[in-house]
C-alpha cells in the first residue's frame, strides 16, 4: 500500500524537473515539452487526490488538462512554427526585440561551441533505371 | 398648445432645437443657409412668447402665471433641486423683447455675415444664447437660473470671440469673461445664504425655489448680505460700475452679437435678477440704496464718457450701460412705500422692455453703416451719410429719439417712469431720501446728455460733407475691386452703388423701428403694462393705482430737448464749435475721452498686483517643481537598474519570477510550517 | 547555530535534495566540460536516496510497491533525460517515456481512462507531431542553441529549494502513518492499565502528548473521526487537569481516541474508487461538470481555428 504522500512527492519531482528544463532549454519545442512535463507532475497530484477522497473529481480535473493542453499543444506549435519562419531557427534566444530600449542584446560570446566532427557526406548515388547524365559535347543535341 | 404649460417647455425648446440643429448640420449640409433654424426657431419662440403674454394677460386673477410640472434635476440626502419654469407677467414680457429683437437680429445677421467663416457656429451659438436667456427668464428655481446664467455668459464669451483669431477680440471675451465670473462668484455665494436661511429654523425643507424664498423671505441680517451678493452678479452681467469694463470692450464682437446680447438682451439680466428678487431687495434699504447708487452713479459716468467717444459702437455701448444705469437707479427707488415698489421695478423692466427693441436697432443701424463702410466704425472718418444709406439714416434717427426720450417716442414713456419712482423716492419717509432727490437730479442731467450724445452720434455720421472711407469700396462691395475705382477715394463721387440692397438688412431695421417709436406708447395706452407689471407675482402689493406726474414729464422733456438743441447746434449748425470747447476744458475733455482711465486704474490696482504676486507664485513654483522633478528623478536612477532585468528574454522572465516564487514560498514554510 | 543544526537535522530530506541539484546542473547542456558521469552518479545516487528516505510503504512489499517504484523511478529518469538531453528529437522521445510511466501510476491509482487517454493523446498525438516540427524545422541539424542552457545553476537551485519547501510542507502534512500506528498503541497500552497514576506514566510528558493529538484533530477536522477525536482529546485534557481524575473516565477517553483513530488509519489514502472506471468518469462528467466539457470542446473548437489562423502562411503582398 502506497500512501498519497509518496505520489505526491514522485508529482512534485516531475514538476520541478520540468520546471528547470523550461528555465534551461533554449529550443522553444523543449520548453514547451518541459511545461508539458509539469502538467503530468499535477496530474499525478490530482489524481492521487481522486484516489484518496475517493470520487472521481480529480480524475476529471486531470481531464481536463489533459483538453487544455491538447489546445496549448496546437497553438504553440502554430506559433513555433510562424517563429521558426521568420528567423529560420527554434532558439527562444533570438526574440529578445522587447527589452528596454537602449539595453544591449544578450548573446552566447562567452563559450564557443566547439567544432562538432564533420560527418563524412554520403556519396549521392545516381538513381537507378535513369541514364547518368552526360557531358554537354557528348549529348545528341 | 392651448395649455400655457406646454408652451413654457416650447419657447425655450425652439432655439435649443435650432443650435443642435445647426450645430450638427450647419457646417456638412445647410453651410451658407444655416440662419434658416434659428430665424425659424426664433420666430416660433417669439409666437410662443405672445401667445403666453396674451393668455397671461386674459387671466383676471390678481398673480397670473403659470408652472410647470418639476422635474427633479438632481437630489443630495433631502435637498431637490427641481427643474421646473415658470411664467408670469415680469417673465412674459422679458421673453416677447427677446424673442423678438432675437428673431429680428437673426434676420439682420444673415445679411451681416454672410461674408464669414464660421457662418453656422455663429448661428448655432446664437440659438444657445436664445435657449439659455429664455432659460434664465423661466427659471422657477435659483440653481437653474444660475446654470442659465452662465449659459448666455458662455455664449457671449463665445460671440465676443467670434474672430477669435483677432487678439483684441479674444482679449475681449477673456475680460468679458473674467470680470463677469467675478460678479457669478458674488452671485452664487449670496444663492448659498439664501439656501442655509431658506430652512427658517423650522423642518421645512430646505429649497431654492424662487417663490418660496421670496414667499419666506423676512427681515433678518443675512437678508442684506444676500441682497449685495446677488447685487454683484447683476452689476457683473448688467455691466455697472465697478464691474462696467467689459462692456466697451466686448464690442468687439459681430455687430449683430453687439446688439441682441451686450444691448438687448443677455445684459439686462442683472436688471431682471434684481427685479426678481425685489420682495427680498425691499427688505433691506441698504441694499436698495446700494442699487440706486451704483445705477444712478453708472447711468452718469457712462453718459460723461458716451459724450465724446468717436467709435460708434463704443457711444452705444456706454449708452447701453447709461440706461442700465437707469433701469437699476429704478429698481434702488422701490422702497417699501406704498405702491412705490411696484412702480419701480414696473418701471426699471418697462424700460428694458423698450430699451431692448430701440437699442437693438440703434446697434444694427450702427451695424449697418459700418459693413457698408468697410468695417470703419471710427465717426471722424465718414459723415454724411443720409444719402448713401437712406433706411439706416431714418431708422437711426428713429432709434436716437426713442434713446433721447423725446416726448411720444418709447423711451420717453419709460424714462419718465424711473424719474417718477425715484422723486416718489426722495419724497418718501425713507432717512436716505435726500440721497434719492440727490440721484433724481443726477438722472435729469443724465437724460440730457442722453439726448446729447445720442445726436452727436447722429448729426457726426449722417449729416455735414459727405465722406466714406475707401475701405468701403473693397470690403463691402462685390464686383467693385480696388482698381476700378479710383475715383471714390477722392471723394468725388455719384453714389457709387446702392448700399442697402438686401432685404435682410432693411426688414429687421423698419420693423424695429417701427417698434421703437410706438412700443411705449401703445404698451402705455393699449396695454396698461405697468398695471400688468404690477400684477407679477414678485410684487406682493395691492393693485397699483397709475397717476401722472407732469412735473417730471416737463422736467425730462426740457431735459431732452436741451440736449438734443445743444448737439444740434454744436454739430449742426456750427461745425467746429465742439472742439472749441474741448480745448477750454482739456482735462475733463480728456478724461471722458479716456474712459476716466478705468481701464488703466484697474491695471494698477488690480492686474499690477496680481502680476506681482504672480511671479512670486511662480518662483515658488518653480523651488516645488525642483523637488517634484527630483522626486521624479529618483526613481528614474533606480530604474537604471531595474531596467537591466527587462532584457526581452522570456527564460529570464520565468526565472526571476520562480526565484521569487520559490523564495516567498520558502519563507512562508520556515516561518509558518513549524 | 541551533537553527543550523535544527535545519541539518533534516539531513534525510536535504542530502538527496543537494545531490540531485548539483546532478542537474552537471547534467544540463553546455558547450564544453560537461561531467555527465559525475552529474549521473549524483542524479542516481539522490534518487536511490530519495526511494529510500522519501517514499513510505507499509510493510509488505506488495507487487504494487514494486511496480509505483518502477514507474516513478523510470519517470523521473525520463525527467532528467528529457532536460540533459542535447538532441532535442531524443529529447521527445524521453518525454514520451515520462508519459508512459506517468501512465502507469494513473494505472496504480485506478484511472485506467486517464491512463488511455494520456498515452493516446501524449505519446500518440502531441509527442509525433512535435516530432515533425522539430524534422522540420533541424534538417540542417542541431543548433548550438541546444548546446546551450539558460542559467543552469540558478535555475536548478531554486527549482530544487522549491521541492525542498515542497516535501518540508508534505512531511508536515503527511507524517509517517507508522508513526500514527505506534502513537495509537501507545494510547492503547496506556488505556490498559489500572490506575491514574499508571496511566499518566504510561502516557509520558503531558505537553507532549496532548500537542501531538492537537494536531492530528487539526489534521482531519472536518471529519465525521476528527470530531470523535476532538471529543476524546477534550476528555482527556480535562481529566489530567481534574483534581480528583478516575481511571474510569480516562480509559474511556483513551478509547474514543484509539477507536477514531484506528478509524482514521483503516480509511487513509483508501477511497472507494468506483470500479467501473469509465462509465463513472462519463456521469460524472456529463453531470457535475457539463458546463466545464461544453467549454472545453468550445476552448478546443477555438484553439483549432485561431492555430490554423496562426499557422496559416499568407500571401506576402509585394511592398
Amino acid at each position: 500500500m502506497i500512501p498519497l504522500s509518496s505520489y505526491l512527492i514522485v508529482g512534485a519531482i516531475l514538476f520541478v524537473l520540468g520546471m528547470i528544463g523550461f528555465l534551461t532549454r533554449r529550443n522553444m519545442i523543449l520548453m514547451f515539452l518541459c511545461a508539458e512535463m509539469m502538467l503530468q507532475g499535477v496530474a499525478i497530484n490530482l489524481v492521487a487526490f481522486a484516489r484518496h477522497h475517493g470520487n472521481l473529481h480529480g480524475q476529471v480535473f486531470t481531464l481536463f488538462i489533459i483538453t487544455v493542453a491538447a489546445c496549448e499543444a496546437a497553438l504553440a506549435l502554430a506559433l513555433i512554427l510562424m517563429l521558426y519562419r521568420t528567423k529560420k531557427s527554434l532558439d527562444v534566444s533570438l526574440w529578445q526585440e522587447l527589452r528596454e530600449p537602449g539595453q544591449e542584446a544578450i548573446l552566447d560570446l562567452d563559450e564557443p561551441v566547439p567544432e562538432l566532427p564533420r560527418e563524412e557526406p554520403l556519396p549521392h548515388l545516381t538513381p537507378s533505371g535513369i541514364a547518368p547524365p552526360q557531358k554537354r559535347e557528348d549529348s545528341y543535341v | 398648445m392651448s395649455d400655457p404649460a406646454t408652451l413654457l417647455w416650447l419657447v425655450p425648446a425652439f432655439p435649443l432645437a435650432a443650435c443642435i440643429i445647426t450645430a450638427f448640420l450647419g457646417p456638412v449640409l445647410l453651410r451658407k443657409q444655416s440662419h434658416w433654424p434659428t430665424i425659424l426657431g426664433a420666430a416660433c419662440s417669439f409666437g410662443c412668447s405672445l401667445l403666453l403674454l396674451i393668455s397671461l394677460h386674459g387671466i383676471t386673477d390678481f398673480h397670473p402665471q403659470f408652472h410647470t410640472n418639476a422635474l427633479t434635476w438632481f437630489a443630495i440626502d433631502n435637498f431637490e433641486v427641481h427643474f421646473g419654469l415658470q411664467a408670469d407677467a415680469l417673465t412674459a414680457v422679458m421673453l416677447v423683447a427677446v424673442t423678438f429683437c432675437g428673431t429680428m437680429i437673426a434676420i439682420f445677421s444673415s445679411w451681416y455675415m454672410h461674408n464669414e467663416d464660421g457662418y453656422p457656429r455663429f448661428f448655432a451659438i446664437m440659438s444657445l444664447f436664445l435657449f439659455s436667456m429664455t432659460g434664465l427668464v423661466l427659471a422657477n428655481n435659483f440653481i437653474v437660473l444660475y446654470a442659465f446664467w452662465e449659459g448666455v455668459g458662455l455664449c457671449s464669451y463665445l460671440l465676443i470671440g467670434f474672430w477669435f483669431t483677432k487678439p483684441s477680440a479674444a482679449a475681449a471675451a477673456r475680460k468679458a469673461f473674467l470680470v463677469t465670473r467675478l460678479g457669478d462668484a458674488g452671485m452664487i455665494l449670496g444663492i448659498m445664504l439664501l439656501w442655509l436661511h431658506s430652512a427658517d429654523g423650522t423642518n421645512f425643507k430646505r429649497s431654492l425655489d424662487l417663490n418660496e424664498i421670496l414667499l419666506r423671505a423676512h427681515s433678518s441680517p443675512y437678508v442684506t448680505t444676500a441682497c449685495l451678493l446677488l447685487l454683484c452678479g447683476a452689476v457683473g452681467k448688467s455691466a455697472q460700475f465697478p464691474l462696467h469694463v467689459w462692456l466697451p470692450d466686448a464690442m468687439e464682437g459681430p455687430t449683430p452679437v453687439s446688439a441682441l446680447i451686450h444691448a438687448a438682451t443677455m445684459v439686462t439680466a442683472g436688471v431682471y435678477l434684481v427685479a426678481r428678487c425685489s420682495p427680498l431687495f425691499v427688505l433691506s434699504p441698504v441694499a436698495q440704496l446700494v442699487v440706486a447708487i451704483i445705477g444712478g452713479f453708472t447711468a452718469l459716468l457712462a453718459a460723461a464718457i458716451a459724450l465724446t467717444q468717436y467709435d460708434l459702437k463704443r457711444v452705444l455701448a456706454y449708452s447701453t450701460m447709461s440706461q442700465l444705469g437707469f433701469m437699476f437707479l429704478a429698481l434702488g427707488a422701490g422702497l417699501r412705500d406704498g405702491n412705490l415698489i411696484v412702480l419701480a421695478a414696473s418701471a426699471a423692466i418697462f424700460h428694458l422692455f423698450t430699451h431692448a427693441f430701440f437699442k437693438a436697432l440703434l446697434f444694427l443701424s450702427a451695424g449697418s453703416v459700418m459693413v457698408s463702410m468697410g468695417h470703419v466704425i471710427d465717426m471722424r472718418r465718414f459723415s454724411g451719410l443720409r444719402k448713401v444709406l437712406p433706411t439706416t439714416h431714418w431708422t437711426f434717427l428713429c432709434g436716437a429719439v426713442a434713446l433721447a426720450g423725446l416726448p411720444i417716442f418709447s423711451g420717453f414713456w419709460s424714462k419718465d417712469l424711473i424719474m417718477d419712482a425715484v422723486m416718489e423716492a426722495g419724497e418718501s419717509t425713507s432717512p436716505y431720501r435726500a440721497i434719492y432727490l440727490i440721484l433724481l437730479v443726477s438722472a435729469l442731467i443724465t437724460a440730457a446728455m442722453t439726448a446729447f450724445y445720442t445726436f452727436r452720434a447722429y448729426y457726426l455720421t449722417f449729416h455735414g460733407e459727405e465722406k466714406i472711407p475707401p475701405e468701403a469700396f473693397h470690403h463691402a462691395g462685390e464686383g467693385h475691386s480696388e482698381v476700378a475705382h479710383p475715383a471714390h477715394a477722392h471723394g468725388e463721387m455719384e453714389h457709387p452703388k446702392n448700399f442697402e440692397q438686401s432685404m435682410a438688412q432693411k426688414l429687421p431695421l423698419i420693423v424695429l423701428a417701427i417698434c421703437a417709436l410706438f412700443i411705449g406708447l401703445a404698451s402705455v395706452s393699449l396695454w396698461h403694462i405697468v398695471a400688468f407689471l404690477g400684477r407679477s407675482t414678485a410684487f406682493h402689493v395691492d393693485k397699483p393705482e397709475r397717476h401722472t406726474n407732469w412735473l417730471m414729464m416737463g422736467l425730462s422733456t426740457v431735459g431732452a430737448l436741451a440736449g438734443l438743441v445743444l448737439a444740434t447746434w454744436m454739430y449742426y449748425w456750427r461745425p467746429g464749435t465742439a472742439n472749441e470747447v474741448a480745448a477750454r476744458v482739456p482735462k475733463l475733455y480728456e478724461w471722458s475721452l479716456y474712459r476716466f482711465r478705468f481701464d488703466e486704474l484697474y491695471g494698477y490696482l488690480i492686474i499690477g498686483p496680481l502680476n506681482v504676486w504672480a511671479q512670486i507664485c511662480r518662483f515658488f513654483d518653480a523651488i516645488v517643481d525642483g523637488i517634484v522633478d527630483l522626486v521624479g528623478l529618483s526613481p528614474r536612477l533606480l530604474a537604471r537598474f531595474l531596467q537591466l532585468i527587462q532584457n526581452g528574454l522570456v527564460q529570464f522572465y520565468a526565472l526571476v519570477t520562480i526565484v521569487f516564487v520559490t523564495a516567498f514560498m520558502a519563507i512562508l514554510v520556515i516561518w509558518f510550517g513549524r | 547555530m541551533g537553527d543550523v543544526l535544527q535545519f541539518l537535522a533534516h539531513w534525510n530530506l536535504l542530502l538527496p535534495l543537494v545531490l540531485a541539484a548539483v546532478g542537474i546542473w552537471l547534467l544540463l547542456p553546455r558547450p564544453r566540460n560537461r561531467a555527465i558521469v559525475w552529474g549521473a552518479l549524483c542524479a542516481l545516487a539522490a534518487l536511490i536516496l530519495a526511494g529510500v528516505f522519501w517514499v513510505r510503504w507499509e510493510n509488505a512489499v506488495s507487487p504494487e510497491v514494486v511496480l509505483f517504484y518502477a514507474f516513478s523511478g523510470m519517470a523521473i529518469l525520463g525527467g532528467v533525460a528529457l532536460i540533459a538531453q542535447k538532441n532535442p528529437a531524443r529529447a521527445a522521445v524521453s518525454f514520451a517515456v515520462v508519459v508512459v510511466n506517468v501512465c502507469g501510476l494513473f494505472l496504480l491509482q485506478a484511472a485506467p481512462f486517464l491512463m488511455a487517454a494520456s498515452i493516446i493523446i501524449y505519446a500518440g498525438a502531441i509527442i509525433v507531431t512535435f516530432l515533425f516540427v522539430l524534422m522540420l524545422a533541424q534538417q540542417q541539424g542541431f543548433s548550438s542553441a541546444d548546446d546551450r542552457s539558460r542559467e543552469p545553476f540558478l535555475a536548478s537551485f531554486a527549482g530544487f529549494v522549491l521541492l525542498g519547501s515542497f516535501l518540508f510542507v508534505l512531511d508536515r502534512t503527511f507524517p509517517d502513518p507508522k508513526h500514527f500506528s505506534e502513537f495509537l498503541d501507545h494510547l492503547e497500552l496506556a488505556a490498559q492499565q489500572r490506575t491514574v497514576t499508571e496511566i499518566k506514566a504510561t502516557l509520558g510528558d503531558k505537553d507532549e502528548v496532548l500537542n501531538r493529538l492537537q494536531r492530528e484533530v487539526r489534521r482531519y477536522r472536518g471529519t465525521e473521526e476528527g470530531i470523535k477525536l476532538q471529543q476524546g482529546l477534550d476528555d482527556l485534557t480535562a481529566e489530567w487537569n481534574a483534581r480528583d481524575p478516575s481511571e474510569k473516565e480516562f480509559q474511556n477517553a483513551l478509547a474514543t481516541i484509539v477507536d477514531a483513530g484506528r478509524k482514521i488509519e483503516e480509511r487513509n489514502g483508501r477511497g472507494n474508487v468506483p470500479a467501473a472506471n469509465v462509465a463513472a468518469l462519463g456521469r460524472t462528467l456529463f453531470s457535475d461538470y457539463l458546463l466545464a466539457v461544453e467549454l472545453g470542446g468550445t476552448l478546443l473548437l477555438v484553439a483549432t481555428i485561431g492555430a490554423i489562423a496562426i499557422a496559416h502562411r499568407r500571401m506576402e503582398r509585394p511592398a
